[in-house]
């Protein structure tokens, strides 16, 4: 139920905010006359933002994490009230955003932009998603310890285990963004100051901004290690590999942020440099990831009966939702990663900066490769949760289909606009300027990858809902991906966070530490603006 | 496995430390003594960001001729009925321009409805000389920072000449101005479609006065724009398009 819960709340304020993207594409192309009042625009691309940013895959990792521990630990949720609790904190939470935002007192986009300030109920409407989330990581920590009071020596599961760092990963970064609300933003929203420190405002954000990115990619790579190699008949490659990525992706995805304000005057370019290097660490734990399941999907073809070097692709069971995602993501993947190497590089992201490269970059990684293998978690896990089969395959294959055509025909056009330097955030753009003419087909692109997308999203909620009504069916009990050698044991330091949450926290204060510390020493305030006042 | 259960860890850290200390390295003292400017330790300063060791630090002071306005809160609030009184008292000295209820005979602007931040800083630029008239310099010349806060909130308190032009039906300059001149959309600032502080409402304005503006920011004999953003726009204007324009605003 409380799995449920979080997943249809998930995927019902996803195809809204799904509608918002499709209807900013119409508002911004050529298709559609010119409304000729951007607070429209960017009204709803707050929307868009803030539920597809925060309280989307928050709800995802939060209903994932409590499927994770009853089915991999093998116990019932322990605080299953506590559960309920910050379910109802986070809904109330975004239900108080979405009012702010919709009445037109909060249009400051999800990244609040600072000195822009919004109606108060926004930003303490984003607190209480947040403060949800955080009930959430302290569940999962306590859950995993009880596992382990009664399972002493044991390695934990590696679902769990990945699961964890996640929300360790997401309790340090939210810290950041955290910092900047109630310190900064709501004592200005509130009416007790007139300033911010804008720059300062910014590092804090950059703080949460990178790595809420690797947040929303856990439950994804949570998918590919326990989820697609037993879907597809296989096993998984290496237990260890997946927890050293899972490890590294807590020491990587924080000290990081800054390269998002390569353009920002107020850090350092010492720090910009050393948050680049960062940056490109991550390619560690990718790569990591890449090779072993390629290599666990090279087991199951072979268990098939694939044969040859390369002969064994035809095996796959290419019908198959997790086959077909993860494939998918893949593709998605390398291309949003290779386009990410321009956008982490110190020089090279100058051509691109603040273009609308950078959006189709996002939405690449994020909506494509991520969010399909969110899709795949809810196909794989609806029938334990709902105790009926799924069926409709043939529709789930075309879902999947539609969602990455409409990804690469939305995308890849944004990051060719992004290089002949269209501006993202742009309510409009004049395409009958002779100068901006040959442009307007990627805008176009755009909206026919959005309406295949939306298709998409629908056709989703659908077959989830259909589910509901089919007869209830005996089940094979649920498992995660089984290791192509069980393991006995694994080595301390991957069977804990202690080695990994250490670098994360000292890493954190190295690179963050001289550039929060010397902000506030120049103190560089600013009057604030406030939105909401006008 | 056959690694030791230490050793996974020591090998994170050993990795974390030789990748940190080596960006560390290139970053604060490699790349920014490729530089070549100051001591070693001036530069390792500069990449850290810390302001104090920057050379420019201190010496940036206003040209003369440019705001200096810095708009205080209580120039954005509705005044309460002592500063209107007050501020009404005071404006009979402007009603010969101005006009009785804020509404010009004289193609001086209509100040009734304007944005109480607004006349704020008008006045203060010209009490502190960046903005020049010689009629208005020497009206302010002894007005006191709560006599202007006080007319700023008068004025704001008289009704504004109502709007009779949806936006829909403005020039597209107006609308969505001509980014490939780098010209933003008037509307964006001055009303209509957003507003931004310290930007004029300029809806019933005299023609004169708005064509004689917009020339005088082009030609830069009025500087007191913030950050230059008039200047910037009304250079890129032809004379044809600052009629369009202000005849757009004027009509009433």
């Amino acid at each position: 139920m409380l799995v449920l819960a979080h997943f249809w709340s998930a995927f019902g304020l996803f195809l809204a905010a799904l509608l918002l993207g499709e209807w900013q594409m119409i508002l911004r192309s050529p298709l559609h006359a010119w409304v000729n009042i951007p607070e429209y625009y960017y009204r709803s691309v707050t929307g868009h933002g803030t539920v597809m940013a925060y309280v989307f895959p928050l709800l995802i990792a939060m209903g994932f994490g409590y499927a994770i521990v009853e089915l991999s630990l093998k116990q019932s949720l322990i605080g299953l009230k506590w559960a309920w609790g910050a379910f109802a904190v986070a809904a109330v939470g975004a239900l108080m955003a979405a009012a702010a935002v919709a009445s037109g007192a909060a249009t400051v986009l999800y990244t609040f932009y600072p000195p822009l300030i919004a109606s108060p109920f926004y930003y303490i409407g984003v607190v209480l998603v947040v403060v949800g989330s955080w009930i959430w990581v302290a569940l999962m920590a306590v859950n995993l310890r009880s596992w382990r009071r009664r399972h002493r020596g044991e390695p934990v599961p590696l679902a769990m285990y990945a699961n964890v760092a996640g929300a360790y990963l997401w309790a340090w970064t939210a810290v950041g963004a955290a910092l900047e609300i109630l310190f900064q933003i709501l004592p200005v929203a509130l009416g007790l100051k007139s300033t911010i420190d804008a720059g300062l405002a910014r590092v804090l954000f950059s703080w949460t901004l990178h790595a809420i990115v690797y947040f929303w990619l856990m439950p994804a790579y949570i998918a590919f290690y326990v989820i697609v190699p037993r879907a597809i008949g296989g096993r998984l490659y290496s237990d260890v590999m997946a927890r050293l990525s899972f490890a590294l992706f807590l020491v990587f995805a924080m000290p990081i942020g800054i390269h998002h304000l390569f353009a920002d005057p107020e850090v350092g370019s010492g720090f910009k440099f050393v948050h680049s290097v960062f940056t490109a660490m991550v390619v560690i734990p990718t790569l990591l990831t890449v090779f072993t399941v390629c290599a666990s999907v090279e087991i199951a073809a072979r268990l098939r009966g694939g044969k040859g070097v390369l002969g064994w692709l035809r095996a796959l069971p290419w019908r198959n939702p997790a086959m077909l995602g993860l494939t998918f993501s893949f593709v998605m993947l390398g291309l949003g990663g290779a386009g990410g190497l321009i956008n982490m590089s110190y020089q090279m992201d100058s051509t691109i900066h603040n273009t609308q490269w950078v959006t189709g970059h996002f939405h690449l990684i994020f909506a494509g490769a991520v969010v399909i293998m969110y899709f795949i978690i809810a196909y794989d896990l609806w029938p334990n949760l709902t105790l009926k089969p799924l069926g409709q395959s043939r529709l789930i294959g075309m879902q999947l289909w539609l969602w990455f055509i409409g990804i690469v025909v939305m995308t890849l056009p944004w990051h060719l606009a992004g290089l002949l330097g269209m501006p993202r955030r742009m309510a409009y753009f004049d395409f009958s300027n002779a100068a901006l003419a040959s442009q307007a087909w990627t805008v176009n692109a755009a909206v026919m990858g959005g309406a295949l997308m939306l298709v998409s999203g629908v056709l989703f909620v659908v077959i989830l809902a259909r589910a509901h009504f089919n007869p209830r069916s005996e089940l094979a009990p649920y498992r995660f991906s089984a290791p192509v050698h069980a393991l006995a044991r694994v080595p301390k330091a991957l069977n804990g966070f202690a080695v990994w949450v250490s670098l994360m926290i000292a890493l954190t204060l190295t690179n963050y530490g001289i550039p929060i510390v010397e902000l506030l020493r120049a103190n560089t305030t600013v009057p604030a603006v406030f939105y909401f006042a006008h | 496995m056959r690694t030791s259960p230490s050793q996974v860890g020591l090998l994170g850290l050993l990795t974390v430390i030789i990748v940190g200390g080596g960006a560390f390295l290139l970053g604060f003292y490699w790349l920014p003594g490729a530089q070549g400017v100051g001591t070693v330790w001036l530069r390792m300063c500069r990449a850290a960001g810390i302001v104090s060791a920057s050379a420019e630090n201190g010496r940036e002071t206003a040209l003369p001729g440019h705001t200096t306005v810095v708009i205080p809160p209580d120039a954005m609030t509705v005044g309460n009925a002592n500063q209107i009184g007050h501020g009404a008292t005071l404006a009979l000295r402007c009603t010969g321009c101005h006009g009785a209820q804020g509404m010009s005979g004289a193609d001086a602007p209509n100040l009734a409805g304007q944005y109480s931040e607004v006349i704020y800083k008008e006045l203060l630029d010209f009490k502190r000389g960046a903005r020049v008239d010689a009629v208005m310099g020497a009206m302010v010349a002894t007005l006191s920072d709560q006599d202007m806060l006080d007319l700023a909130h008068y004025y704001a308190y008289l009704p504004h000449p109502a709007e009779i032009h949806r936006l829909a039906d403005a020039p597209a300059l107006i609308r969505v101005g001509d980014p490939m001149r780098g010209i933003a959309p008037c509307s964006s600032c001055h009303g209509r479609s957003d507003g931004k502080v310290g930007a004029p409402a300029l809806d019933g304005e005299p023609k004169v006065y708005l064509q004689r503006q917009l020339t005088a920011f082009a030609d830069g004999a009025r500087r007191n724009d913030a950050n230059a953003v008039m200047r910037g726009e009304a250079r890129q204007m032809t004379a044809a398009e600052i009629v369009l324009v202000t005849d757009h605003y004027a009509a009433r």
